[in-house]
């Protein structure tokens, strides 16, 4: 109880924080708005007056790309990545090493924090007046809505693994820009944030099925537009449940990897 | 038992030597070569429960080193450590709470927050029950006036406010045990002040065990009886600084401005340690020969314009010791 309490001051106090930056809540919306506008003349034009394509309804692809730009901005909100390499490059790091908490669990709890506040400000707000003025489809019943919350919440949780993963090569690298595109790469096409994973061609979709990317965007967004319904929703949920363990435990083994090579070569 | 046991401690690192010119780049991709460096080699002491030792030594002697293994960042290659009874390295979660660490560079408190938002989380960190936290604060503010900041954002804070704020998150958990690297670098004269005037009345009132590394003597002077003296990884020197001071404090320099130096003779007793110009330091024990004396040989010879006797401080003594080691020599000088 008492662990869950010093984690959950992480997030309050890293809610305050973003109250700071309100610049950057009002530029990142920004961004986050022109990719939307961005990626939805794409889709129309590539519609191009058609009801339909592979299956899909014009208004179920626009709305696609809505939710995914929606947990876009949910997921930069969170920046582990970051947070790590500015750590390691001053050294600060050594001074967390030093504290009785966990130090993947203590980023994991500040985003939360920060993600809130960009969420209550910014997201929600927004993307509800979106949804009511623009012709979108909405799930009807209320289970979708709790299979589309939970989804997308194990998906933000396996790109915290998958970012703060990626950040910990720092330990390893001296330059890490590298590593950073292909982070970025896998991202926005892998997980299908941009393009479903049913236009991909077969082969590129059979890879993608078969890595952690697709649980962040494309199987919570399916969820939400109804092209994964019933039963399906359970093997989606499994096979989140499947890579979040799995992108975990390669994360402790990062970390411990990580660590151990501060505390016996000094950083 | 002390509170801090060192034995045998070892530390050496591997580094990737890197070599120069392109070709060499490309080389080092595939095959690198290490090299090996001790940055600690054998070195042992204990610290009882409430004292404040300076830990001292040159720019990579070693010191960090040491400290980083004590609160257990950095595992030894050999020898045992033991802070308050515990292994650090093998169990840094639980270490964590018996210590507090200031580094003078660096701050633990959130940069963008309000200062007291970093307290609260400290709180929660080391789950400081509610009736301690607020007698703790109330101390602090006593001390360190730390009232007139506490809701300004740390990044606005001066150079001595962040320290003062720092100093308090380090003991706001009441470790047993405080680690100061460099608590007064950069602070301007009553800062330091301050500072010194805190540690010493938070080792007082809370048996706090300090140890302090730093590069300013007048801390190590005003603050502590004892010093651990380190240079190359080794330990050089470990007692008392009054110890220290009566060895060396014997030493005196007399500073002398001739008129004329073309004429050459001998003085006894006394060690040549500068010359600027017409302007000699010359070094000498007093219990061997007085001032006066070596002043009557010298004007046998030359006529003295100025003159100056010179008591050392221990800066100086320690400077001395980094370079000569621990002898005292005597020997003739030419002037």
């Amino acid at each position: 109880m008492g662990q869950l309490n010093m984690y959950w001051t992480f997030t309050k106090k890293a809610f305050l924080r973003s109250a700071v930056y309100r610049f950057e809540v009002w530029s990142r919306t920004g961004s986050n708005l022109i990719f939307l506008v961005m990626w939805g003349s794409i889709w129309t034009a590539l519609y191009a007056g058609r009801e339909e394509a592979a299956g899909v309804s014009f208004t179920a692809m626009l709305t696609y790309i809505v939710v995914s730009k929606f947990l876009d901005g949910v997921n930069e909100a969170g920046t582990p990545l970051w947070d790590i390499q500015e750590k390691v490059r001053t050294g600060d790091i050594s001074l967390e090493l030093m504290r009785p908490f966990d130090v993947p669990l203590r980023y994991l709890f500040a985003d939360f924090g920060s993600v809130a506040f960009y969420m209550l400000t910014a997201l929600l707000p927004i993307y509800f007046l979106l949804f009511l003025f623009m012709d979108l489809t909405l799930p009807t019943d209320g289970f979708t809505w709790i299979y589309f919350i939970l989804s997308a919440f194990l998906g933000f949780l396996i790109r915290y693994c998958v970012e703060m993963t990626f950040g910990l090569l720092t330990f390893f690298l001296v330059e890490t820009g590298g590593i950073e595109d292909i982070f970025y790469f896998a991202m926005s096409l892998l997980s299908g944030s941009v393009i479903p994973l049913w236009f991909f061609p077969g082969w590129l979709e059979t890879i993608a099925m078969y890595l952690p990317f697709q649980s962040i965007f494309f199987l919570p967004i399916s969820i939400f537009i109804g092209q994964i319904s019933g039963s399906q929703i359970y093997m989606a949920l499994g096979i989140q449940l499947f890579w979040l363990v799995v992108c975990y435990l390669i994360l402790r083994l990062v970390w411990n990897r990580a660590s151990h090579k501060v505390v016996v070569q000094g950083g | 038992m002390s509170i801090i046991e060192v034995n045998g401690l070892q530390k050496e690192f591997f580094i990737a030597k890197r070599e120069t010119g392109v070709m060499g780049a490309v080389k080092s991709l595939f095959k690198r070569e290490f090299t090996k460096k001790e940055a600690v080699k054998d070195i042992s002491f204990s610290i009882e429960k409430g004292e404040m030792v300076g830990y001292i030594g040159p720019n990579g002697a070693g010191k960090s080193t040491t400290i980083k293994m004590l609160t257990g960042i950095l595992v030894p290659s050999s020898g045992d450590v033991r802070v308050n009874g515990i292994v650090p390295y093998e169990n840094r979660q639980e270490n964590a709470k018996n210590i507090g660490v200031v580094f003078g560079q660096r701050t633990q408190l959130w940069w963008d927050l309000p200062t007291i938002e970093s307290f609260e989380l400290l709180k929660a960190i080391y789950r400081v029950p509610d009736k301690r936290y607020k007698e703790n604060m109330d101390i602090f503010q006593e001390i360190l006036g730390l009232n007139e900041f506490i809701n300004t954002p740390v990044r606005q804070l001066s150079l001595g406010q962040r320290m003062r704020a720092d100093i308090a998150a380090s003991l706001l958990h009441d470790p047993a045990i405080l680690f100061l690297d460099e608590p007064t670098i950069g602070l301007d004269v009553v800062a330091k002040e301050k500072m010194r005037t805190f540690i010493q009345e938070i080792n007082r009132e809370k048996q706090v065990t300090v140890i302090l590394t730093t590069h300013d003597m007048e801390d190590i002077e005003k603050l502590c009886q004892r010093m651990v003296l380190i240079d190359h990884g080794q330990k050089v020197y470990d007692g008392e600084i009054l110890a220290v001071k009566e060895r060396f404090g014997k030493m005196r320099t007399l500073v002398v401005d001739l008129e004329d130096t073309s004429k050459q003779r001998f003085v006894t007793g006394g060690e040549l340690v500068k010359q600027e110009g017409n302007r000699y330091w010359i070094r000498f024990n007093r219990d061997e020969i007085s001032a006066s004396d070596l002043i009557t040989q010298i004007s046998q010879t030359h006529n003295i314009k100025d003159l100056t006797v010179e008591e050392p401080d221990i800066e100086s003594i320690i400077s001395r010791i980094y370079q000569e080691g621990f002898t005292e020599q005597q020997e003739t000088v030419q002037i």
